[in-house]
């Protein structure tokens, strides 16, 4: 967990008790339009991929294959260019907020990425750390 | 830690330190969401890797045909139910004492994974050859993906079973091979390992198959799959999860829900005869014979269940017909004959 105290040369007193709670979950939301625009992204990729699957059935096996990896492919190539330019401007918008001295805000916003980033690997961490029961 | 703490020096000099402790958080973080990016790319590229991987088969060449060993029989082609895939087969007629061929009762032959309707190493042909000679017709095919079968995605019984379904609307509706025979009066199935599989599936939802026989069938993919991706694809067993759920993504093969154990009890009243090797699996490759116990368990579950087992001493996946011969082929006789009932056509 973060913990802040503002320094009162840099952070007057007024605008620390306009910091808060309210400053802390505009942060949060501020720092999960990154993974917001990456799960959206994703699951448009994925129904894509499946419409794709069902409309190349016709050409056969490999067609649809094609269509179904190459669709896929895109759409998650797709996800990470997304998910990378809102990282970027999330960044610099925290980097604003340090400036002016937002660090509530600032503050909460590092800790929902850096919340993202575990959520990224999740499916890897997952796939550790669930039994799997092989045959003998 | 973030932590920003108060300082007595100089204004200018807090607002420098700050900011660079700012810019450090902020290079930490975008460290982290660069790295988890990395490796979730890295998890997703071996991910489809190993389904595309377990999507294809090995296609094996038919060897011989009925007419080597002396059958009469005709090529068909039907296409399986709900995808319409052109399934290619062989029609034997069964061939009464008397010689009189018949096709009032119909045993479906369905091979296992990466072989086709004659599979040498099974006995296949010799098997059909084997039925036909006690009076039963046969209609033996290769499943999709296989011998001469359009190729498609291998789901392990999954969608396979829509070709067994297909096979049953042929008999009952489709074009007849032998014209002058008439319509089969009554359909069983036999299946070995993935065919095994593909006929309890099948059955479950047809209940136009009035018996099976199942040799060597698995009781759930999701295990075998856990052993063998890791060992044959030489990847760490985290990957496993990924390529399955790749596959689920890529062609709609939903593995963790091919488990003809949770289905098989739906076959009742319909007898079932489950074979299975003593020494199958010794290399750890196959099929555990505990996976007869298994299904067994699960289709005696059913009130008005009709189950026998036979545990083959000696013998290895899909061997027990090589094994035990003529005691496999009069075992199985007797048990479709109980099912089916006998042929009339002849009197």
């Amino acid at each position: 967990m973060s913990t802040h105290s503002i320094d009162e040369t840099t952070a007057p007193a007024p605008k620390q008790s306009v910091e808060g709670k309210g400053s802390a979950i505009h942060g949060v939301l501020i720092g999960l339009i990154p993974l917001g625009l990456l799960a959206g992204v994703v699951l448009i990729a994925v129904v894509i991929t499946a419409l794709a699957r069902e409309l190349a059935a016709g050409g056969g096996f490999y067609v649809q294959q094609q269509a179904a990896l190459i669709t896929l492919i895109v759409g998650l190539v797709l996800a990470i260019v997304v998910f990378a330019i809102a990282c970027w401007r999330v960044l610099r918008q925290v980097a604003l907020w340090q400036k002016a001295g937002v660090a509530v805000q600032a503050a909460a916003t590092l800790w929902t990425l850096g919340f993202t980033a575990l959520v990224i690997i999740s499916p890897i961490l997952l796939a550790i750390l669930l039994p799997q029961h092989p045959a003998p | 830690m973030l932590t920003q703490t108060p300082s007595s020096s100089a204004p200018a000099s807090v607002e420098d330190k700050s900011t660079r402790k700012g810019r450090i958080w902020r290079r930490v973080v975008a460290v982290l969401l660069t790295l988890s990016v990395l490796l979730m790319v890295g998890y997703s590229g071996v991910s489809f890797y190993i389904a595309t991987q377990l999507q294809v088969g090995h296609r094996t060449p038919i060897y011989a045909t009925p007419a080597s060993l002396g059958l009469q029989y005709k090529d068909v082609t039907f296409p399986s139910r709900y995808d319409n895939l052109q399934i290619k087969g062989w029609f034997i007629p069964g061939i009464l004492p008397n010689g009189q061929l018949t096709s009032q009762r119909t045993i479906l032959i369905v091979h296992g994974i990466d072989n086709n309707r004659a599979d040498p190493g099974a006995g296949l042909l010799n098997l059909s050859s084997d039925l036909a000679h006690q009076g039963f017709a046969i209609l033996a095919f290769d499943l999709r993906g296989n011998g001469e079968s359009p190729t498609a995605a291998r789901s392990f019984g999954l969608y396979e079973q829509r070709d067994v379904l297909g096979a049953v609307d042929f008999l009952h509706s489709g074009p007849l091979p032998y014209p002058q025979l008439g319509r089969t009066h009554a359909i069983a199935a036999w299946g070995d390992s993935l065919g095994g599989a593909t006929v309890i599936l099948a059955a479950a939802n047809e209940p136009a198959i009035k018996a099976i026989v199942s040799d060597s069938s698995f009781a759930d993919i999701l295990p075998r799959l856990e052993r063998d991706i890791p060992a044959q694809g030489h990847v760490p067993a985290m990957f496993t999860p990924g390529g399955l759920i790749a596959a689920q993504m890529l062609y709609g093969v939903d593995y963790y829900n091919i488990r003809p154990a949770s289905v098989i009890a739906s076959i009742a009243p319909r007898p079932i005869l489950l074979i299975h090797g003593a020494n199958d699996n010794k290399d750890h490759t196959t099929t555990p014979p505990a996976d007869m116990y298994v299904l067994a368990a699960s289709a005696l579950s059913a009130p008005n269940a009709n189950v026998q087992t036979w545990m083959v001493p000696g013998a290895t996946h899909v061997q027990a017909y090589h094994v035990e011969g003529q005691v496999y082929v009069d075992r199985i006789v007797a048990f479709y004959t109980a099912a089916l009932g006998p042929d009339n056509s002849g009197s």
